[in-house]
């Protein structure tokens, strides 16, 4: 099976590929992993505590071509965004910006199930610092 | 996956269970290729099984149904010897291994696993992330290995020989999860619960596994 054109695009020419520092403050880190074939995800979320916007994104991943593209379209997705908007992206926004084939889909899936996780994450550390506290998205 | 509960006989039409002969008439009958693995080997529909019982059950119809013995036979009877003898490899192969099997039972109680369905804790996902960066860093080290690294290389293959017997005790104890779980099932307690378990299990195993290859192969170019 050929990957499309996008996938291939942002496979070969990933965006935002890395992590925070460790001391770095106000970042959400989500790690999720697809069993059946192997791939793990980790997406990094450095949020304004204030405006709660995404500020920068970075990820690094573990698998095909298609769970790379994903994530990297992902950290593009979410800059500027929301938490809240974030949290509301479903995977289908990524199979249509990816033209994903069906035997992929679990790619997206994993990127959103990514970023759910590094926003929970976010909000986790936020209330644990005392920050004040705010429905989840 | 019902199994169907009646079969007839194609010589003599008698009508009985699924099974190799005609209790009837002693014809050679072709199973019906969805017949439960358990039904097959004449066993109790459950996880756990007697592995001793499956083994020579297992050699048993391969005795009666191999294509040799029926090359004199009528047409149905060959090609039931050919379908029936390649079912029978089939079955024995997913019973015999707990895992397979497991994946199996997930199957019969109509929540296979798949693509979609099967979440892994954040802690595992941590954790195979972490032997995923050290892999990679094994990558990058293979290339500069010539310029007086060896030091390096010895972390390296120190460092992944802990990985691999992590993976092992990780693996071992899956393995007894495994074990109990099946052990379990027809009990007071719900299915979906043990189901649910089963899946986790099972997931984790796939994934581990996956891991483990890349980890022995990683070991053996260090």
């Amino acid at each position: 099976m050929a990957y499309t054109e996008r996938v291939v695009e942002h496979y070969e020419r990933p965006r935002n590929v890395g992590s925070f520092a460790a001391e770095e403050g106000n970042v959400g880190t989500g790690v999720v992993g697809a069993p059946e074939c192997g791939d793990v995800m980790k997406l990094q979320l450095k949020i304004n505590p204030q405006t709660e916007v995404i500020e920068d994104a970075k990820f690094k991943t573990f698998g095909c071509g298609s769970a790379i593209a994903s994530s990297s379209y992902v950290t593009e997705l979410v800059k500027g965004k929301t938490v809240a908007e974030a949290g509301a992206i479903k995977n289908t926004e990524i199979v249509t910006e990816l033209a994903l084939p069906p035997v992929k889909i679990h790619c997206s899936v994993l990127a959103e199930d990514a970023i759910k996780a590094a926003v929970a994450d976010w909000r986790d550390r936020a209330e644990g610092a005392g920050a004040p506290k705010k429905d989840a998205a | 996956m019902a199994t169907p509960t009646v079969a007839r006989c194609w010589r003599c039409q008698d009508e009985h269970r699924p099974q190799v002969f005609c209790p009837a008439c002693e014809a050679l009958q072709p199973l019906p290729p969805d017949i439960d693995y358990f039904t097959l080997f004449g066993l109790a529909r459950h996880p756990r099984l007697d592995e001793q019982a499956l083994a020579q059950t297992y050699y048993e119809l391969s005795r009666q149904l191999h294509p040799d013995l029926h090359q004199t036979g009528t047409a149905q009877e060959r090609e039931a010897s050919l379908q029936n003898t390649a079912l029978v490899n089939r079955a024995y192969r997913t019973l015999r291994d707990p895992v397979q099997r497991g994946r199996y039972w997930l199957a019969l109680n109509g929540e296979p696993l798949g693509k979609e369905n099967n979440k892994v804790p954040p802690a595992l996902a941590l954790f195979v992330f972490e032997v995923q960066e050290k892999l990679a860093a094994v990558r990058e080290a293979r290339p500069a290995e010539t310029e007086g690294t060896q030091d390096a290389l010895a972390g390296l293959r120190a460092e992944m020989t802990q990985v691999r017997d992590d993976l092992d005790d990780r693996m071992r104890d899956l393995q007894h999860r495994l074990a109990a779980n099946f052990s379990k099932w027809g009990q007071a307690d719900g299915s979906s619960a043990l189901l649910s378990e089963l899946k986790r299990v099972l997931s984790e195993m796939a994934y581990l596994r996956t891991l483990t290859r890349d980890v022995e192969k990683a070991l053996s170019i260090l």
